[in-house]
C-alpha cells in the first residue's frame, strides 16, 4: 500500500498520492479513467518538481525497500511517465484513434 | 549534418530483380487455403524464434510455447548439464499436455493426469503402477524431442521431424555477420513485454511494423519527426539489404527533432526506446549501422517468417506474429534494456515504455480495419512502394516456400 506521506522536501506533492500505483495496468487504468483536466493538473504539479525528484530518486535502487515514502514518490513518477503522452501528444486521456489498451496485455508489472 | 544518401527512385527494390515491382495479391491475407499451406510448408518446416536464453538461466528452468500454427505446444527446458532442449509438451501415456503453466523451474516433469515423471532431458523416469502395464519399454517412451538451437541468445525451434537445414544454415553466414557483435546479452537484463490477440492475418500485423513509410502520417502525433526530417520528409531508409530469406533496413534519425518536456527529462537519466540518435558511428560492430551514418537511429532485421528485431543504441526490441487463423493472430512485443540502476533511470525506462506502447496502439488500430476490408474481396491487389521492400521480400519468400522452391 502507498504511504500516506512523501519524503521530506516533497510534501507539496501529497495531494497527488492517488497516483502512487504499483503496476502499469493500474496506472494505465487510472489514466484512462481520468479527465484530461485531471491529467493536466497532475502533470502541472509534478513537472516543476521533477528535476529535484529525479536527482533524489537517483540515489535509490529500483527495488529498494524503504519505509519513508520513497517508493510512493517513485511510483508517482511512473504515473507521470504513463500520462505524459496523454498531456503532451494527444490532449486526451486515450491514444487518439488508438487500439484498445485493455486488449494489450502487459506481461511485466 | 550529413545528408541522408540519396538513392535513385525505386532503386532499392530494383537491385533485387527477383522481387519484381508490380502489385501483390490480397489472397494470402484472407484465404483459409493459403493459411493451410503456410502451416504445412512454412511454419511446420522452418526455424521459429520462441524466446531468449535469459528466460531460462538455471538448470530446471523452463517455458512453454503454445504454437497453434504448428498444432503443438512446445516445452523448452535447460537441463542439469546446462543444455537447452525442447520437447512436444505431451505425456507418452495417453497424450495429456504435460506442463500446464507458462514457465517455471523444476527437477522433473510430472504429468498431472496419472503421475508419469520425466527427467529434464526428456527421458521417462517413472511410471505409476508400472507393473500393471504390458511390456512397457520406458527407454522408448521419453518426451518427443523438438529441434532447438540458439543464435545471439534467441532460442529457435523447428517442429519438422527432420529439419532440412540447421538453424545456422537457415539464418546464413552473411545475415549472422550483419549483426555479430551487437551486445544482445548485455542489453537483455530487463524485458518489458505485451501481447494482444488481433482479428487480422499475421502478415497484416507483420507488414505494419516492417515499413517506415507510415510513420510521418499515422504516428504524426507521437514520433512523426523522429525519422522524418526537413531533408528526408518521407523517412527514407539509409539502406536495404536482402540476405536470402531474411532482410535488413537501416534508418537515420532526425537530429532536429523537438522532444517533449518529459522525453527530454527522461533522456537525461536513461535510454528511451526507439527515440535514439546515435552520434558515434564507431560505437557498434561493423555490421550495425552499415552506412556508418552519424545520425543513425536503428537497424531492423526481418527474420523469416514472423520475427522482426530492431536494434538501436542501448535498447532493442522484437515483434513476433503468431498465426491463429487466416484472420487472427497473436502479436507479441518485447523491449529489452539493461536493468535500471536507480529509480530515476527506471522512470526514464517507464517513459520509453509508455510512449512506445502508445505508438503501438496507433499501429494497432489499422490492423483489424485493414483485415475487414481485405476480406470484403473488393480489391484483389495491394501496391507496394520502394520503401516497403521488406514486405515485398517476405511475400516473395513465402511464395517460394508455398511453391516448393525455397
Amino acid at each position: 500500500m502507498p504511504q500516506n506521506h512523501l519524503p521530506a522536501g516533497f510534501a507539496d506533492l501529497e495531494p497527488y498520492l492517488e497516483w502512487s500505483l504499483a503496476s502499469e495496468q493500474l496506472r494505465s487504468a487510472k489514466r484512462q479513467g481520468s479527465s484530461i483536466e485531471a491529467l493536466r493538473a497532475f502533470y502541472a504539479a509534478m513537472m516543476p518538481r521533477m528535476e529535484a525528484v529525479l536527482e533524489f530518486l537517483a540515489g535509490f535502487a529500483p527495488q529498494a525497500v524503504t519505509d519513508d515514502g520513497v517508493r510512493t514518490l517513485f511510483l508517482m513518477t511512473l504515473s507521470l511517465a504513463e500520462i505524459a503522452p496523454a498531456v503532451e501528444n494527444y490532449g486526451q486521456a486515450s491514444v487518439i484513434d488508438g487500439y484498445d489498451v485493455a486488449r494489450f496485455v502487459a506481461v511485466h508489472e | 549534418m550529413a545528408p541522408v544518401p540519396k538513392a535513385q527512385a525505386r532503386s532499392w527494390t530494383e537491385r533485387y530483380p527477383e522481387l519484381g515491382t508490380g502489385p501483390l495479391p490480397v489472397e494470402p491475407y484472407i484465404s483459409p487455403a493459403y493459411f493451410a499451406l503456410e502451416r504445412e510448408r512454412i511454419f511446420r518446416k522452418v526455424w521459429l524464434n520462441v524466446g531468449r536464453v535469459e528466460q531460462i538461466p538455471q538448470p530446471g528452468d523452463y517455458f512453454v510455447k503454445d504454437l497453434a500454427i504448428c498444432k503443438t505446444s512446445v516445452l523448452v527446458v535447460r537441463g542439469k548439464d546446462g543444455v537447452i532442449r525442447a520437447f512436444h509438451n505431451m505425456c507418452s501415456h495417453r497424450g495429456n499436455q504435460l506442463v500446464w503453466n507458462s514457465h517455471g523451474s523444476c527437477r522433473a516433469f510430472t504429468c498431472k493426469f496419472h503421475g508419469w515423471t520425466y527427467a529434464l532431458d526428456g527421458k521417462l523416469h517413472q511410471v505409476t503402477d508400472e507393473e500393471s502395464f504390458f511390456d512397457l519399454d520406458k527407454a522408448k517412451l521419453g518426451m518427443s524431442p523438438v529441434a532447438v538451437d540458439s543464435w545471439e541468445g534467441f532460442i529457435f525451434i523447428n517442429v519438422s521431424a527432420e529439419p532440412a537445414q540447421s538453424l545456422h544454415d537457415y539464418l546464413g553466414e552473411d545475415f549472422k555477420a550483419s549483426i555479430a557483435g551487437y551486445p544482445f546479452a548485455k542489453l537483455s537484463g530487463n524485458c518489458f513485454s505485451w501481447y494482444t490477440d488481433v482479428n487480422a492475418n499475421w502478415k497484416v500485423a507483420h507488414d505494419a511494423f516492417a515499413e517506415i513509410y507510415h510513420i510521418p502520417t499515422l504516428h504524426r502525433r507521437m514520433i512523426g519527426d523522429v525519422y522524418a526530417s526537413k531533408g528526408n520528409p518521407y523517412a527514407h531508409a539509409l539502406e536495404f539489404k536482402v540476405f536470402g530469406r531474411h532482410a535488413r533496413v537501416s534508418l537515420s534519425a532526425n537530429p532536429d527533432r523537438q522532444a517533449t518536456a518529459v522525453e527530454t527529462l527522461a533522456g537525461r537519466f536513461g535510454d528511451v526506446v526507439l527515440q535514439q540518435v546515435n552520434t558515434d558511428a564507431s560505437a557498434f560492430p561493423k555490421g550495425v549501422n552499415p552506412s556508418a551514418y552519424p545520425n543513425w537511429s536503428f537497424d531492423g532485421l526481418a527474420v523469416f517468417p514472423n520475427c522482426l528485431i530492431y536494434v538501436s543504441q542501448g535498447t532493442y526490441l522484437t515483434h513476433i506474429f503468431w498465426p491463429l487463423a487466416e484472420d487472427r493472430c497473436r502479436w507479441e512485443i518485447r523491449t529489452y534494456a539493461p536493468p535500471a540502476e536507480n529509480m530515476a533511470q527506471r522512470f526514464a525506462q517507464e517513459y520509453g515504455k509508455c510512449s512506445f506502447r502508445d505508438t503501438l496502439l496507433e499501429d494497432g488500430s489499422t490492423l483489424e480495419r485493414t483485415q475487414t476490408m481485405l476480406m470484403s474481396g473488393v480489391k484483389r491487389e495491394i501496391y507496394l512502394q520502394d520503401q516497403e521492400l521488406i514486405l515485398r521480400h517476405r511475400l516473395k519468400t513465402a511464395e517460394s516456400y508455398i511453391n516448393g522452391n525455397a
